[in-house]
């Protein structure tokens, strides 16, 4: 070995020995003693595994060397000991040296301490490893490696699941084994590694066919993957199967259109979506019906268009959002404006929308026109209220009606009693009379003629009354403006001669209201009956009698008082009826159909009849007129 | 023959007067009084509380408390429960005969036609009320 070599050996950074052929070593550089921390003197004649970590691991250094010289070379790394103990990680190149080509002379050693490196490699290999456990270890993805042609040299659990192929069946196969036969034809997935080629990177969503042959709808990244000198050296390929997503996403927006066709096309109500300021942003056929817009007429204008000016003048659409805002909802009923200007009476129900997170994102509005159900609820009132006027004539017809069934009945009864009573009379003597006669006994005889006359008489009376009492029933009333005072006038005179033989004393104490509208002979028959029965029942006292008028409640009451007998509570309703007596016709002759007739009168004149008495200290006849029912055009004041 | 004690109300005082002739001839009749209307009735009754009659024979139509007062006023009084009111009418009206036996009356009696055919009546009326 010459000097020249000899410096470059001494300068080298690797340490560098020379072996014998055992192992044993003969030389080293300056650097074997940074190495190894060993002085050189200390190394020479020493074993090459006596710088190993297990210095007495002859095993291991001699089979070393015998692959050394059997492959002509060797590299080996492993733990080395240095001499102050601590490891360093050599790599040592063993080089078997041979003198004239054949003759095994030893071994050139070069131990590099290359600790570093290999914990930074470790380290990466580390970091690497725990990337690919986790990629393999993925299940939602399918994510692989290509290699520059397209075949599949990595694999993951989630590529397993989703496509069915294990890894041993699927790495060194072509990706394109997940393409269907139209995809293929059509060279989708050379053109797809050639987009990623060229930009980078290809992405798409599209059908993929699993090893069972159905297909997924996957979304797919592939990535070109380039080394430090930019060469590419394959694609990373990254697979979701979005088909359950794809579904629910489908069914989700089927549903919303389906929703949104739905209110679109709804016309009985105007529904549309106002943005959390009030502005309309959707719009459907019924707002278009109802309210006369089109949506690109409304869209972005106020709600409040669709209200009357005094409305908006108040605030009040602000109001209904802002109560809807506060309590989720307002509803209310009231006028609308139409497009055209004209109104409508509107069913108003606004409802705050929130979205997920409860933000207020605007408010749904339904408005329903209700003009017409209000103005078939007023015909509806109006036909009630026809029905009820109709229903009211009817009952006052039926209370004509019975009415006039009861004056049959009492009429029946007239003729079948009292008509016949006095007949039965003048019969009964009559046969008498004959009986006398035939048996030559004539004395009786001037009796009965006497009794028969009376009783034709009293027959005479009782016709009469009736027929008068049937008057005023029947027929038109004549009614005319009157006064009281010329009724007054008009039975006074009528009653003269009684008046003047009782000496009776009438005074009229008040007229509120002088004038009266009716039927001049009958209400001048109702006063003289009312006053001549006053004179009448008075057990022979001086007659006195009180006419009044009042007004009472808008009611005029009139009123007939007299100073007579009097009767009890019990006959106070009785006396109205026909023939009806209250004492006995000896004492007060009469056919008992005056009060009848009154009471007739005044029903006719729709009004009622009373008294009010007690036995012994007089009566007070009261009665009304035109209480119920229409009064004649002519009203009272008008006179 | 068994007797009944009875009262005549009648307004006609000739009527009244043939009907007891009648009765009294009959022989099966106690005529306890006889009245022109129902309040002159109620005032004998008041009078003789021990002394009921057994039948009242009413006419329907008088001055004062007619025949159907007679009726309400002893239907509704407990002290004459086992008093009967017989009316008698000239009327052969059906409704009216209706009403009297509807109020309570026993018996509805019409009249007959003329006041001295009353033999025949007071037979009936016996027939009627001993059945």
């Amino acid at each position: 070995m010459d000097i020249g070599a000899d410096s470059v050996l001494e300068g080298l950074g690797e340490a560098v020995l020379k072996l014998d052929t055992f192992g044993n070593i003969l030389y080293c550089n300056q650097a074997t003693q940074i190495v190894t921390n060993y002085e050189r003197s200390a190394l020479f004649g020493k074993p090459i595994h006596y710088l190993a970590f297990d210095n007495t691991d002859t095993i291991k250094s001699t089979y070393e060397l015998n692959a050394a010289v059997s492959k002509g070379k060797l590299v080996v790394q492993g733990w080395n000991r240095r001499s102050d103990g601590a490891r360093y990680w050599a790599e040592m190149v063993l080089t078997p040296l041979y003198e004239n080509g054949e003759q095994h002379t030893g071994f050139a050693c070069i131990i590099r301490d290359i600790t570093e490196r290999k914990l930074e490699e470790n380290a990466l290999l580390e970091s690497e490893e725990r990337f690919r456990l986790m990629v393999e270890g993925v299940q939602d993805y399918s994510i692989y490696m290509l290699d520059v042609d397209g075949n599949i040299v990595t694999w993951n659990e989630g590529g397993q699941k989703l496509t069915g192929y294990t890894a041993d069946e699927i790495i060194g196969k072509h990706f394109s084994v997940f393409y269907n036969s139209n995809d293929l034809s059509n060279n989708k997935p050379a053109i797809e590694l050639d987009t990623a080629r060229t930009v980078g990177k290809y992405e798409e969503e599209g059908w993929r066919m699993k090893k069972n042959g159905s297909l997924f709808w996957a979304s797919v990244v592939l990535t070109a993957l380039f080394n430090d000198e930019n060469k590419l050296i394959g694609f990373s390929k990254v697979t979701k199967d979005l088909t359950e997503q794809s579904i629910e996403a489908a069914t989700i927006r089927q549903n919303e259109e389906r929703f949104r066709m739905l209110v679109e096309q709804v016309t009985d109500y105007a529904i549309f979506m106002l943005d959390e300021k009030g502005r309309i942003i959707s719009w459907n056929e019924g707002a278009k019906r109802i309210k006369g817009y089109e949506l690109q007429e409304v869209t972005g204008k106020y709600f409040s268009i669709f209200y009357p000016e005094e409305e908006i003048f108040n605030g009040k659409p602000a109001y209904e959002l802002k109560i809807a805002r506060q309590v989720g909802k307002y509803e209310e009923e009231g006028w609308r404006i139409r497009k055209d200007g004209s109104r409508f009476w509107a069913n108003v129900v606004i409802t705050a929308v929130y979205n997920p997170d409860r933000v207020l994102v605007g408010f749904s509005k339904v408005t329903r026109d209700l003009t017409e159900r209000k103005k078939a609820e007023q015909i509806a009132r109006e036909n009630s209220e026809k029905y009820r006027q109709i229903a009211r004539e009817m009952e006052v017809i039926n209370t004509e009606l019975s009415r006039t069934n009861n004056d049959l009945e009492q009429f029946t009864s007239i003729v079948s009693h009292d008509l016949q009573e006095p007949l039965r009379t003048v019969k009964s003597f009559l046969y008498l009379i004959n009986d006398r006669i035939e048996k030559g006994r004539i004395g009786d005889i001037g009796t009965y003629v006497n009794k028969s006359i009376l009783a034709a008489n009293r027959m005479k009376e009782l016709i009469e009354n009736v027929l008068n009492y049937s008057q005023v029933s029947k027929g038109q009333l004549k009614t005319s403006n009157l006064t009281l005072n010329e009724l007054f006038d008009h039975v006074l005179l009528n009653l003269k001669g009684t008046l003047d033989t009782t000496q009776a004393i009438i005074s009229v104490e008040r007229l509120d209201r002088d004038a009266v509208v009716g039927d001049k002979v009958q209400l001048t028959q109702l006063f003289q009956n009312l006053i001549s029965n006053a004179i009448k029942f008075t057990n022979g006292r001086q007659p006195i009698i009180r006419l009044a008028c009042t007004v009472k409640d808008g009611t005029t009451l009139y009123s007939v008082s007299d100073n007579g007998i009097g009767m009890d509570a019990d006959s106070t309703s009785k006396i109205f009826d026909p023939f009806r007596r209250l004492h006995e016709a000896r004492n007060y002759p009469g056919a008992g159909m005056g009060l009848a007739i009154c009471k007739k009168v005044v029903e006719r004149h729709q009004g009622r009849i009373w008294v009010e008495s007690q036995p012994g200290n007089g009566s007070t006849f009261y009665f009304t007129l035109w209480e119920t029912g229409q009064k004649p055009s002519t009203s009272y004041e008008a006179i | 023959m068994k007797q009944y004690k009875l009262v005549i109300v009648e307004n006609d005082e000739d009527e009244r007067f043939f009907m007891r002739e009648e009765f009294e001839a009959f022989e099966a009749f106690d005529v306890l009084g006889e009245f022109v209307n129902g309040d002159t009735l109620f005032e004998w009754l008041a009078q003789n509380p021990s002394d009921l009659p057994d039948i009242i024979l009413s006419d329907l139509n008088m001055p004062g408390k007619n025949g159907y007062d007679i009726i309400s006023q002893i239907k509704s009084n407990p002290a004459y429960t086992d008093v009967k009111v017989i009316i008698t009418s000239t009327s052969p009206v059906i409704s009216i005969r209706e009403k009297c036996l509807s109020m309570g009356a026993s018996e509805y009696l019409i009249k007959p036609e003329i006041f001295v055919d009353y033999g025949q009546y007071v037979k009936e009326l016996y027939r009627k009320i001993d059945s």
